[in-house]
């Protein structure tokens, strides 16, 4: 205890007596306040292990680089449009979204850290938290992506400014699109190892599915199917959109209207946050 | 009046026979120390964690500074400071940090990134507190660098940066040394009598509820005994509250071991009692 700043009778008192309450901030602004906290605080985490971002850049080499490469040296003559920038742009919306999925397995941490408990006990929405969940796990997601590029430029595939730019601008809604599905597993998930598990499953079948190396225009039947459930499939086609606007091959390369890409993307993304939150909340309050 | 009322609270957990707290019903004044006492298992932690909106009730009524818990948890969790049973710093973040995070969730300040960056007021308060727990130069160490003891103490202080109206203690010294126990009982005791914070508490060491203002004891889900805790010394014949509780639970687990029903304790008005007679598994090392 330090006297010079704990004064009054009992010691303490005087101390406390000066420490006034700070003015509380109005509830949205304390909303997005916590949105903002919560993924600070996930950042901070991250910016602390030298080797989750490693990770984060070797991410890209195994994908990009061998996966990639071996289909773009092996497969992709006679497509018609160039596979490079398709597998560029496809992994770039792949790494955003998968590496913010995997990233919300931290909600298991936390769970198993007992830290849930403070956070779930804290006078915020719940969506708060799990929004804030979904940026902070999109930091590493970024780097992953910074990765890519990278990797394609050492591969010779390179996107104009405008192009990244216009990608880069949609990269929050393809994070929260990846950080919300991941939700309804971790709403029903409490265990790191199932959860980490559930996660490869989900989003290793849907870099196929999705179309991020590989056409998915003539699939058929299930695949067919599966292919249109799957969120990333919007958002890849999404960022071709973009990036393929105006050129003679568009049509060879996306596959929905921008607008339908865009419904779906927002559809799909609300439904997932909403059942994904509930489930969540409801498995750490409902026992 | 009553900062907190529980009435007829009922918790049966999934897929349990049995519920675990049984129509419970207890109140709590604004700036009481209230002691809520019970062997493992006896329901303390369920009630708490009902009580503090982290666990959904089966049924009853519970209202926290005149708001209800389910209809208005956000305004509960406003009114109210946890220092949870299990330590719960984040260990990878300094406790500056942890304390940073808490502050911003309670929407005391805005979130900066750097503590330098955060306002005067935060600055002041959170080493003025630290100073005051004794904490004051671990204030920028990580969390896992820390000894048990400094990290309750980083608890406390986090729990206070909000200024609750009902600070929840669910046994909060359990695995400190004697001082360390010492030492936050000593800023506890404080921050309650400058403050008027109520104080709800659950512990195994019965000498930290010697001051309390009323003691509620609960057994497999039941309240058998309410009441000031020289009411239950007076009533068990004790010298200290530790004896009194002791030759309750004794008592309880005698009839338990007849087949009868759970020992119901004397009723407030009751009284004084004899010491009860020494059950079978009193022989031996027996306290009183």
């Amino acid at each position: 205890m330090s006297p010079a700043l704990v004064q009054g009778p009992d010691g303490l008192a005087g101390g406390l007596a000066r420490l006034v309450p700070a003015r509380r901030l109005s509830r949205a602004a304390r909303e997005v306040n916590a949105v903002v906290t919560v993924a600070a605080r996930d950042i901070t985490i991250t910016l602390g292990s030298p080797s989750g971002l490693v990770m984060g850049l070797a991410m890209p080499l195994l994908m990009m680089g061998m996966i990639g490469g071996m289909l773009r040296e092996n497969m992709a003559g006679g497509l018609g449009f160039d596979f490079g920038q398709f597998m560029l742009v496809g992994m770039v919306v792949n790494m955003l979204f998968m590496m913010t999925t995997m990233g919300m397995v931290t909600l298991v941490d936390d769970s198993d850290d007992n830290y849930s408990a403070e956070l779930l006990v804290a006078p915020v929405s719940r969506y708060s938290i799990v929004v804030g969940k979904i940026v902070g796990s999109s930091f590493l997601a970024v780097v992953s992506c910074l990765g890519v590029l990278v990797v394609g430029l050492a591969m010779g595939i390179t996107l104009a400014l405008w192009q990244l730019l216009v990608l880069l601008a949609l990269a929050p809604l393809m994070c929260l699109s990846g950080g919300a599905l991941s939700m309804i597993i971790m709403g029903a998930i409490k265990n790191k190892k199932t959860a980490n598990m559930a996660v490869m499953m989900l989003t290793f079948p849907q870099m196929f599915l999705s179309g991020v190396i590989i056409p998915i225009s003539q699939s058929s039947g299930l695949l067919w199917l599966l292919s249109r459930l799957m969120p990333m499939t919007y958002c890849v086609d999404l960022g071709r959109a973009v990036v393929w606007a105006g050129q003679p091959d568009y049509d060879a390369v996306v596959q929905f209207d921008p607008a339908v890409n865009l419904a779906c993307i927002a559809a799909l993304t609300a439904l997932c946050l909403v059942v994904g939150t509930f489930l969540y909340a409801r498995s750490e309050k409902n026992r | 009046m009553a900062v907190i009322e529980v009435e007829n609270l009922v918790k049966r957990y999934k897929r349990a026979k049995q519920p675990s707290v049984k129509s419970v019903s207890f109140e709590v004044a604004e700036g009481e120390f209230f002691a809520f006492l019970g062997p493992n298992g006896a329901g303390k932690t369920t009630t708490i964690s009902i009580l503090t909106t982290t666990l959904s009730k089966t049924s009853g009524r519970v209202r926290i500074a005149g708001y209800d818990i389910e209809s208005e948890d956000r305004q509960v969790r406003d009114h109210i400071g946890i220092i949870f049973q299990r330590p719960n710093l984040d260990r990878t973040l300094t406790a500056e940090q942890n304390i940073r995070v808490h502050s911003c969730l309670y929407g005391m300040y805005a979130y900066r990134p750097l503590y330098r960056a955060m306002p005067a007021a935060y600055r002041e308060r959170v080493e003025r507190l630290a100073d005051v727990v004794g904490v004051g130069d671990a204030l920028f160490k990580p969390v896992g660098k820390l000894s048990g003891g400094m990290q309750r103490k980083f608890e406390v202080v986090r729990s206070l940066m909000h200024t609750p109206h009902v600070l929840f203690l669910d046994e909060p010294t359990q695995g400190l040394d004697a001082v360390a126990r010492h030492d936050l009982w000593d800023y506890l005791d404080r921050v309650r009598r400058q403050w008027g914070t109520t104080v709800f508490l659950t512990t195994h060491y019965i000498d930290e509820a010697e001051g309390a203002d009323t003691v509620c004891l609960i057994n497999r889900g039941e309240i058998a005994l309410c009441c000031p805790p020289q009411e239950m010394k007076r009533q068990f014949g004790a010298a200290d509250l530790e004896d009194a509780y002791v030759d309750f639970l004794r008592r309880d687990a005698g009839f338990q071991a007849d087949g009868e029903p759970a020992v119901a304790a004397p009723p407030p008005d009751r009284a004084p009692a004899e010491p009860p007679a020494a059950t079978p598994a009193q022989g031996a090392g027996g306290r009183s």
